[in-house]
């Protein structure tokens, strides 16, 4: 996997319609990647000035199951706890070195419950120290307009706020500071679609 | 071009040189292959020791990269480490480098975070180290960099959290203590160098061992593609090299590893060879040498022999040169003597035959002359004597004419082989023809020439046996004495000629000794000689004429025509004196010719009646021209025939009767009279008279001048006139003097009178005043 050189993405605004009003909308976002395949696990991130606190809902939980993370990306809220619960017969070592949440969950099987509580927003790598080819991903958000690209790369995220607003976007392909690209964008109140395609 | 050839005075230094320059050409052939055939050994061998060398860096290469790598991976996924890293905590961090390095005995063991930070390295690898992570590509994990002129290998391995947090650079430098590491691990002592490139892209040694330039960029080049040998130019000598490029962190070969091998040492073990070559080469060009001049020695020294023999052949010495062997120069020197032999028995029969007579076998006139010479030379230096007897054999010619030469031959032979026999205290010699002639030298009896003489005339008394014939022959033979007669050869052979001369004149069958006056009559002769042969061309001659009276018609019924000369000097010459030298030396046939010529034409302006009478001697009778001569006088004067009156003496039938019948019987044919002059002496023989019917007799003077006084003549006179009458011939009486002579030949018959009575020969102005003279018949 190559780590450098990747260039800046933009974000293209295909059909922006100007809010008629300071109500909600629904914004449904194609992601596509450099090939024009559709970005899978890719998480889209909504920040509005306008938008309420993120609650966690619970619950959240982050499988070890045949040695891999399942799923492979979760999106949480900040302050959501997400339990790891081991499927497999053989134990693991689950931690993560990330900035936004530091843990070690030492060996532990089936029988055990462990959980951790994400309360930074940020992207938390997983590994298990045990089994080297583990790895999952966690993405805290501090904003509750969030959504994960489906098997076509589409995500569609309900109650935006109509006005201005800050798309994110993130994927652990993405070759950029944090794995992240940003686009300011403006939704108006009809409800805003796109199609952003990462760029090398 | 053309290529002087050196020239060779002999033919040994060609042979020499030739040989010794074909083997040193092939010597110079072989020393250059061996040199070829050593050094492709030698170039093999180092390729097949240096790629086995290089293979085996490989291999160590690999291996090292693989334990370096195991060693920094180690570390990358020691969890703690890991924990470390991803906490940030430098402090454990250097620590726990710090143990690897001693751990793994490496001198620098770096980290290298994601944003580039480097902890753990010096100031020298820090530059290069920090980029290194982002520039390594795939999967590679080892690679050769270079840093302010020093190399260093380095091993990444990556920190991964899972995701990578960072990367574990281990560094070892390529220094001199690695590079004498990897040389111990070669059998062959090599040399290995690295090589890096500088800024300007030229490979410079790290060590400075080798300097830059194009050769070594070349070879590096060209590794990439293809390991191959070459050969480098350095200052300690040359030597082959062999490149191997050695990846960067983005895969370009910014460093080389040079292994090289000196040519001195690749070609030091074939020095003994070489060494051994180089003097079996000049041991065997040596013997080349000597072989050559000894093989050449041998084909020319029999050469020389020869060539010395022929310069001896050429200067007329008898040689021959030993022979052996039976190769080609044997064959030489056999066909050489054989040469030899020839042209000294050739020259022997040349010489035999230059000196001798081929038929007789006897010494010839040269060497005769020759032994002359000597012997006269010895008498002058003594007091001995030597004697010349010149022969002859009478009657010679009559033999070749009647029984032909090869008798003639025969008869020769015989009479040389009887006076070798005679003379065996002398030199026989023919000197031609039927002459011979016999030198008698030394103390010589006084009496031996004359005894050697009567012997030979005694013993060519009885005759000889030849071809089957036996032939009766005379000799004459006249004997000169030297110092007395003469002293050189050629004198003293004439005066035996001359003494010889005399003997035939004396009769033949006889010797006679030279005396001075023969020598002064033959001088006088010889002048004779010459004025007859003046005479005839510048017209000394004159005829007068005697005439020849008819008794029986009373009157002058001819004329003879004599000759007269008036010699310029000496006045009239007696024909006596000089007919017969005119006879001896052919000059009677000019004279001859000269007097028929002149006496028909003064005749034919005669009366009818009067004839003219012509002397013919019978050499001139003989002569095959004779009848043209007459024909041509007689046609040119316009005299007939009849008129003309040839007189012959008996003499020419001397020389064989039947050729000389059959000319009279032409003349009569002819119609000119033949008359027989000089009848009575002689032979005389009365076989002529009846062999040929004669026109007219004329009695000699001799029996005429007598007529009256003798008796006996006058019986002759008588006889031969009766004779006449029976055989009906006329008869002419010459010398008639007086009237008592003239009436006795009347009474006995006579036909005619000639003599002093009449008149003596007159010119040819008086012959018309003789004409009408009469003869008074006397009381």
């Amino acid at each position: 996997m190559r780590v450098a050189f990747l260039s800046a993405i933009g974000l293209s605004i295909l059909s922006p319609c100007l809010p008629a009003s300071a109500s909600a909308a629904t914004v449904t976002i194609a992601v596509r990647q450099p090939d024009g395949s559709p970005l899978i696990d890719g998480v889209v991130m909504i920040e509005s000035a306008a938008a309420p606190r993120a609650l966690p809902h619970g619950p959240y939980v982050m499988e070890q199951k045949q040695i891999a993370f399942q799923p492979h990306v979760l999106v949480v809220p900040v302050g959501a706890q997400v339990m790891f619960p081991n499927r497999d017969t053989v134990r693991h070592h689950v931690y993560s070195f990330s900035k936004a949440k530091r843990f070690d969950l030492k060996l532990y099987g089936r029988e055990d419950q462990r959980s951790v509580t994400f309360d930074t927003a940020g992207v938390v790598a997983l590994g298990c120290n045990i089994h080297d080819g583990m790895t999952g991903f966690i993405v805290v958000s501090a904003t509750p307009l969030y959504a994960r690209t489906d098997a076509q790369g589409r995500v569609s995220i309900p109650d935006v706020p109509a006005g201005p607003v800050t798309l994110r976007l993130w994927s652990p392909s993405i070759r950029a500071p944090g794995n992240t690209l940003a686009q300011s964008a403006t939704v108006p109140a009809a409800g805003y679609g796109t199609t952003l395609t990462i760029r090398r | 071009m053309r290529l002087r050839v050196p020239r060779f005075q002999t033919l040994r230094g060609r042979l020499a040189v030739l040989y010794t320059g074909m083997f040193a050409a092939a010597l110079t052939v072989l020393a250059v292959t061996a040199q070829v055939m050593i050094w492709t050994h030698a170039r093999s061998s180092v390729t097949a020791e240096l790629a086995a060398s290089a293979s085996v860096y490989d291999g160590l290469w690999a291996l090292r990269a693989k334990t370096l790598t195991g060693t920094a991976d180690v570390l990358a996924h020691d969890f703690g480490f890991r924990t470390a890293v991803g906490s940030g905590d430098r402090a454990t961090i250097e620590s726990a480098l710090a143990t690897l390095r001693a751990r793994a005995g490496v001198e620098s063991a770096m980290l290298v975070e994601p944003d580039g930070h480097v902890i753990g390295a010096d100031h020298v690898l820090a530059p290069v180290v920090t980029r290194l992570p982002d520039r390594m590509r795939g999967t590679r994990r080892d690679a050769v960099v270079v840093s302010r002129d020093r190399l260093y290998r380095v091993v990444v391995s990556p920190v991964m959290a899972p995701m990578q947090i960072g990367s574990v650079v281990l560094a070892l430098p390529l220094d001199g203590a690695e590079m004498r590491g990897l040389e111990r691990l070669s059998a062959i002592p090599l040399t290995a160098t690295m090589l890096y490139r500088d800024g300007r892209g030229i490979w410079q040694a790290a060590d400075g061992s080798v300097p830059p330039g194009s050769e070594v960029d070349a070879l590096v080049d060209g590794a990439r593609t293809d390991r191959r040998l070459a050969m480098l130019t350095l200052p300690d000598g040359r030597a082959f090299a062999i490149a191997k490029p050695l990846a960067g962190p983005d895969g370009r070969a910014d460093a080389a590893l040079l292994i090289r091998y000196p040519l001195q040492a690749a070609m030091a073990p074939y020095l003994p060879l070489q060494l051994g070559l180089a003097l079996a080469g000049l041991i065997g060009f040596a013997l080349m040498v000597i072989g050559s001049l000894r093989l050449a020695l041998t084909i020319t020294r029999p050469l020389h022999a020869l060539d010395a023999a022929a310069r001896a052949l050429e200067e007329g010495a008898r040689t021959e040169v030993a022979v052996d062997g039976d190769d080609e120069i044997g064959r030489l020197a056999q066909s050489f003597n054989r040469m030899s032999r020839g042209i000294v028995e050739r020259e022997r029969r040349i010489a035999h035959l230059a000196f001798h007579d081929t038929l007789t076998g006897l010494p010839n006139r040269a060497s005769f002359r020759h032994a002359l010479q000597q012997a006269l030379a010895r008498t002058a230096r003594t007091s001995e004597q030597v004697a010349v007897l010149c022969l002859d054999l009478d009657g010679f010619k009559g033999v070749n004419d009647t029984l032909g030469h090869p008798v003639g031959d025969a008869l020769l032979c015989s009479i040389g082989e009887l006076l070798s026999r005679l003379a065996p205290d002398a030199l026989v010699s023919r000197l031609g023809g039927d002459e011979f002639a016999i030198i008698l030298a030394g103390r010589l009896d006084p009496d031996r020439p004359r005894g050697l003489a009567q012997a030979i005339l005694d013993a060519a008394a009885v005759p000889v046996a030849a071809a089957g014939h036996r032939i009766a022959t005379g000799v004459s033979i006249g004997i000169a004495l030297s110092p007395v007669d003469a002293a050189d050869p050629d004198q003293l052979l004439k005066n035996a000629d001359l003494a010889l001369y005399r003997a035939k004149k004396d009769g033949r069958g006889v010797f006679r000794f030279f005396e001075e006056a023969l020598d002064i009559a033959a001088r006088k002769r010889r002048q004779l000689e010459l004025d007859l042969r003046e005479a005839l061309v510048t017209g000394q001659f004159r005829l007068n004429f005697q005439p020849i009276y008819s008794l029986k018609a009373d009157r002058v019924g001819g004329f003879e025509a004599l000759l007269r000369w008036n010699h310029p000097t000496r006045g009239e010459v007696s024909p006596v004196e000089f007919i017969p030298v005119a006879e001896d030396t052919g000059l009677i046939l000019g004279i001859g010719e000269w007097v028929m010529h002149e006496a028909c034409r003064e005749a034919a302006g005669w009366p009818d009646h009067v004839r003219i009478a012509i002397n013919v001697s019978p050499l001139q009778f003989r002569s095959n021209g004779f009848l043209a001569v007459i024909l041509q006088a007689l046609a040119r004067s316009g005299l007939p025939p009849a008129r003309l009156e040839i007189e012959i003496t008996e003499s020419v039938f001397l020389d064989g009767k039947d050729h000389v019948l059959a000319m009279l019987h032409q003349l009569r044919a002819m119609g000119v009279r033949v008359a027989l002059d000089d009848f009575g002496t002689g032979y005389s023989s009365l076989s002529y008279l009846r062999s040929f019917p004669f026109d007219k007799i004329k009695i000699d003077r001799s029996f005429v001048t007598d007529i009256a006084a003798d008796a006996g003549s006058a019986a002759i006179v008588c006889a031969i006139v009766d004779l006449a009458v029976a055989l009906h011939m006329e008869t002419t009486a010459e010398g008639v003097e007086d009237d008592e002579q003239l009436t006795r030949l009347r009474d006995q018959g006579c036909d005619s009178v000639q003599g002093y009575l009449l008149s003596r020969p007159v010119e040819a102005e008086a012959i018309a005043h003789l004409l009408p003279a009469r003869l008074v018949r006397a009381a």
